[in-house]
């Protein structure tokens, strides 16, 4: 994809410590990206760094083949969603759309019209005149997004918009979001810490941590095929247990004999060198990857019941196993409480991870 | 909401009834009632009811003058303040550079003046033998002083130094208020720097600017010292009033009295409606930084320039406070700067009892009146808060009041009811002992321990009341337990601006006082008249750094207690 806005190695320390670190990442336009990763992952800083609210110790913004990475906020022309939305509490709903447009320098009646259409578009019509005191939360939120699209600004970032709504809310403001973002076909970097979100909004997320982008992909990708321990379990659950690398073929499929016995099969990270042969290595295991065998063999993991979860339609059993701990997806009453049971991939190695703890030969 | 805090009100045992009876009557007799007395007398004559002396006052163009005079330097001094404390509060809450922190705090310096000691270090650095006034007559080898420190003019300088503080911690605390991120959102729409204050800074300020005016004019309105000692021929009401007293002429002092009273009940009824009108409160609270790191290679070095120079200027009066406290008597008379040092006005202080009495009588009176008022505040925040009685805007306005009459009003109000023996009305012969004082003092300070501790009251959780009586706690011990200990961070900033205020009691003193009784302020002035600069300025530096100690002190127990809260 062409990019749009691209970010070139971008860094940004705070009293010396780095926020954010050479982070490169390009956003193709009508795109959707979301950068995802804990609090304190450099995630806001990015988001603000392309904003303008912050200046980069070092790298660029570029946007549309142009360096902004010097210029205002001002001049950007970047509309934004605060994570508290930021409205202005002095002027009603509809000064504070009218807000950017004026800046602008519109006649009046173009403003009301694009007023009048921004709140038509985040589905209030007619609010133009209330206060914002007197708007509940999700309303709000609909009042910053529609102040932010006004202008019709070349990309629309979005600041935890979300987090401040109650779960049911979110989970519903967050697919009209998507479906009214996709229908302007605004480019657009989101900033959550929610995976589901991420999921549920992003054509593709940047997983971040302590300021390093840690992987960038479709959401399948992310889950499928995570580069590191982080992600694998940033992203979805996954259980682990340590072994060690027996044979690698070519597809990087890794056979590890486990330290419980077992032998397994498992996907390595597509970047760096696939680990050797003899290397010490932890398996992160999907719960879904897993099931529980009618009887122990070569191929299964012995291991004691420690903890039976309700997770709505399924059940996961969490099994400690030597040298380490799985979880394993299934249904009701499949065993009890301090039972030995047997614990076996269902479709190796899908769902089945191996990253590398140390070579063979490195000193411990 | 429980019966503890729900529109129906709690109801009300014989005990209770009691105690707001007494509350109610006691803050009417101490507050309203002098005042009354005073309006009524100023419509007494010896043949009964009589407009006499209002027409005197009228017919009189030195007495109108000096109203007008009282106004117009009132409105100035906002208009100064403002121009000064606004723009500062701003650089110092969105801009970041480098030594922000301790300019910020420097420049609230003038906050540790007392208003006598203000007006006289500024006499000391400007007036006419001040060091900066000969400094400036050395360099351009003048034969007389490049300026004079009298009239309105230094009125208002002083009243700008001293009064600008008021808009700087407003603002300061205005903008602390917003969800910083509504400056970000108002560039990432398109405005510049400009308009964002325009459209944005100014209007959520509004409020909080009309709050500041309102505390700028009323002080100003009521300010006595500077215009005592500065004003020379110029009057303004508060020293018309002093003069009236001082010569015999009751009738007159108590028109002038309900007049300035009248003007200042009559600026504060709008603003303080302006003030209420518009409150914003923005959601939440963002995680983005507030302060934009200056830029430019310019302003990096100008801004702080700037600032540190600005700041220097508000910190030369205390500087020169401290510097004349160490020159010893006499030893000063032509040179520029004092040619000797020593400790020996210090050592003066405490050594004789003569000395040491009026720093006595500050701290008790001060103590005084400020528990007092502390416990006043306390009952009242009770019974209006917590009960909401019937009434309890009635008692809320009596609290507040004493903040709307200035200090000379007050004291003329007490000096005139309380100097009959009449018991069966109320009056009491009090004139000449130190219980007039505490009352003088302990009313000036009540709308300050008022403020906080409702403001405390307002902010108490009622829940945890409620959990402390399901938890078989009785009233008394839910007081003490909980409801106090909640109040303590609001006490412990109402009670160390209630005993700072009392400490540098200057303007109902100077009405009050007697010589067994007289506070530090009454004997720097004395010290000032014959000519013992060294000794004022001992007394001085002694108030500064006992009002610093209570700031601190409040502070600390302040955060303390925000800590263990939570």
């Amino acid at each position: 994809m062409q990019a749009f806005l691209e970010l070139d190695h971008l860094t940004r320390t705070f009293a010396g410590t780095p926020a954010v670190h050479e982070l490169s990442l390009s956003v193709g336009e009508h795109e959707i990206v979301t950068l995802l990763g804990p609090s304190g992952c450099g995630k806001t800083t990015t988001l603000r760094m392309i904003a303008g609210f912050e200046t980069p110790n070092s790298g660029r913004i570029v946007l549309d083949g142009r360096d902004v990475t010097q210029l205002p906020p001002q001049k950007r022309g970047f509309g934004m969603v605060f994570q508290h939305y930021a409205l202005f509490p002095h002027m009603s709903v509809g000064a504070n759309v009218a807000f950017g447009l004026e800046t602008a320098g519109l006649t009046r009646a173009e403003v009301d019209e694009r007023v009048t259409g921004a709140l038509e578009l985040v589905q209030l019509p007619g609010a133009g005149d209330r206060s914002i005191g007197s708007l509940s939360g999700g309303q709000q939120q609909r009042v910053a997004l529609a102040r932010a699209l006004a202008p019709q600004p070349k990309v629309l970032l979005l600041d935890e918009p979300l987090s401040n709504l109650d779960a049911a809310l979110r989970e519903q403001t967050r697919r009209e979001l998507r479906t009214l973002v996709k229908e302007i076909g605004i480019t657009t970097v989101y900033v959550t810490h929610d995976q589901e979100e991420a999921f549920d909004l992003s054509d593709r997320i940047a997983v971040m941590r302590e300021g390093r982008l840690e992987q960038l992909g479709p959401a399948e990708d992310l889950y499928h095929g995570p580069a590191s321990e982080f992600v694998a379990t940033f992203l979805g659950r996954a259980g682990a247990v340590t072994g060690r690398v027996e044979t690698i073929d070519r597809g990087r499929i890794a056979t590890c004999r486990l330290a419980g016995g077992a032998k397994w099969k498992a996907l390595t990270p597509a970047a760096g060198g696939p680990p050797q042969p003899g290397a010490e290595v932890k398996l992160l295991a999907r719960p879904e990857a897993l099931a529980f065998a009618d009887r122990a063999d070569q191929g299964t993991l012995r291991g004691e019941l420690k903890d039976l979860r309700f997770a709505g339609s399924v059940y996961v059993y969490t099994v400690a196993v030597e040298g380490g701990e799985l979880e394993v997806q299934g249904g009701a009453d499949e065993a009890r409480l301090g039972d030995v049971v047997a614990v076996v991939p269902r479709s190796a190695p899908t769902g089945i991870f191996a990253f590398t703890v140390r070579s063979l030969g490195q000193d411990p | 909401m429980s019966a503890w805090s729900g529109d129906a009100g709690r109801r009300l045992g014989p005990r209770d009834r009691l105690l707001m009876i007494a509350v109610f009557a006691i803050l009417f007799w101490a507050v309203v009632y002098p005042n009354l007395v005073v309006l009524l007398g100023s419509l007494r004559g010896e043949e009964g009811f009589t407009l006499r002396h209002y027409a005197a006052f009228l017919g009189t163009a030195s007495e109108l003058r000096a109203l007008w005079s009282s106004f117009w330097i009132s409105a100035l001094t906002v208009l100064l303040s403002a121009l000064i404390g606004v723009p500062l509060a701003l650089l110092f809450a969105r801009y970041e550079f480098p030594g922000r922190r301790l300019l910020g705090a420097l420049a609230a310096m003038p906050v540790l003046l007392p208003p006598l000691v203000g007006v006289i270090a500024i006499l000391f650095l400007y007036g006419e033998s001040g060091i900066a006034t000969r400094l400036v007559q050395d360099i351009l080898g003048l034969e007389s002083p490049p300026w004079r420190l009298r009239g309105s003019g230094a009125i208002l300088a002083v009243h700008a130094y001293s009064m600008y503080v008021y808009f700087y911690l407003f603002t300061l605390a205005g903008l602390a208020r917003f969800d910083p991120a509504v400056f970000e959102a108002a560039a990432s729409l398109g405005a510049g720097r400009f308009r964002t204050f325009a459209r944005v800074t100014v209007p959520l300020l509004t409020p909080t600017l009309a709050g500041a005016a309102l505390l700028t004019f009323m002080t100003s309105m009521a300010s006595f010292s500077a215009p005592y000692v500065l004003g020379g021929g110029f009057r303004v009401m508060t020293t018309q009033i002093f003069n009236s007293k001082l010569q015999g002429e009751t009738g007159m002092a108590m028109v002038e009295t309900v007049m300035l009273a009248a003007v200042s009940l009559l600026v504060l009824w709008p603003l303080a409606r302006w003030e209420g009108a518009r409150e914003y409160v923005s959601p939440g609270k963002g995680t983005a930084p507030l302060r934009v790191p200056v830029k430019s290679r310019w302003a990096a070095i100008g801004v702080p320039a700037v600032a540190g120079a600005g700041v220097l200027l508000l910190v030369l009066p205390h500087l020169t406070l401290l510097l004349v406290s160490l020159v010893p008597d006499g030893s000063w008379t032509v040179q520029t700067l004092p040619p000797r040092y020593s400790l020996e006005n210090y050592a003066q202080l405490f050594a004789e009892a003569r000395t040491f009495r009026p720093i006595l009588n500050s701290l008790f009176m001060a103590g005084g009146a400020t528990i007092i008022a502390v416990v006043v505040a306390i009952v009242v925040g009770r019974l209006v808060v917590s009960w909401r009685v019937p009434g309890r805007r009635l008692l809320e306005g009596m609290l507040a009041l004493p903040w709307a009459l200035p200090g000379t009003v007050l004291a003329i109000a007490l000096a005139t009811t309380f100097s009959v023996n009449q018991p069966w009305v109320g009056r009491f012969v009090m004139v000449g002992t130190a219980s007039i004082l505490v009352m003088a003092y302990t009313l000036r300070v009540l709308p300050l321990t008022g403020r906080a501790v409702l403001a405390g009251f307002r902010q108490l959780d009622p829940s945890l009341e409620e959990a402390a009586a399901s938890l078989g706690a009785g009233r008394w011990r839910t007081l003490r337990r909980i409801t106090v200990p909640g109040l303590l961070p609001a006490i412990a900033a109402g009670a160390s601006l209630a005993f700072v205020t009392g400490l540098g009691e200057f303007v109902a003193s100077i009405v009050l006082y007697t010589h067994r009784t007289r506070p530090i302020s009454i004997e720097i002035l004395s010290q000032l008249r014959d000519f013992d600069l060294g000794a004022a300025a001992a007394y001085g530096v002694l108030l500064m750094v006992l009002v610093a100690g209570a700031f601190g002190l409040g502070q600390r127990w302040i955060q303390g207690q925000r800590v263990e809260t939570g």
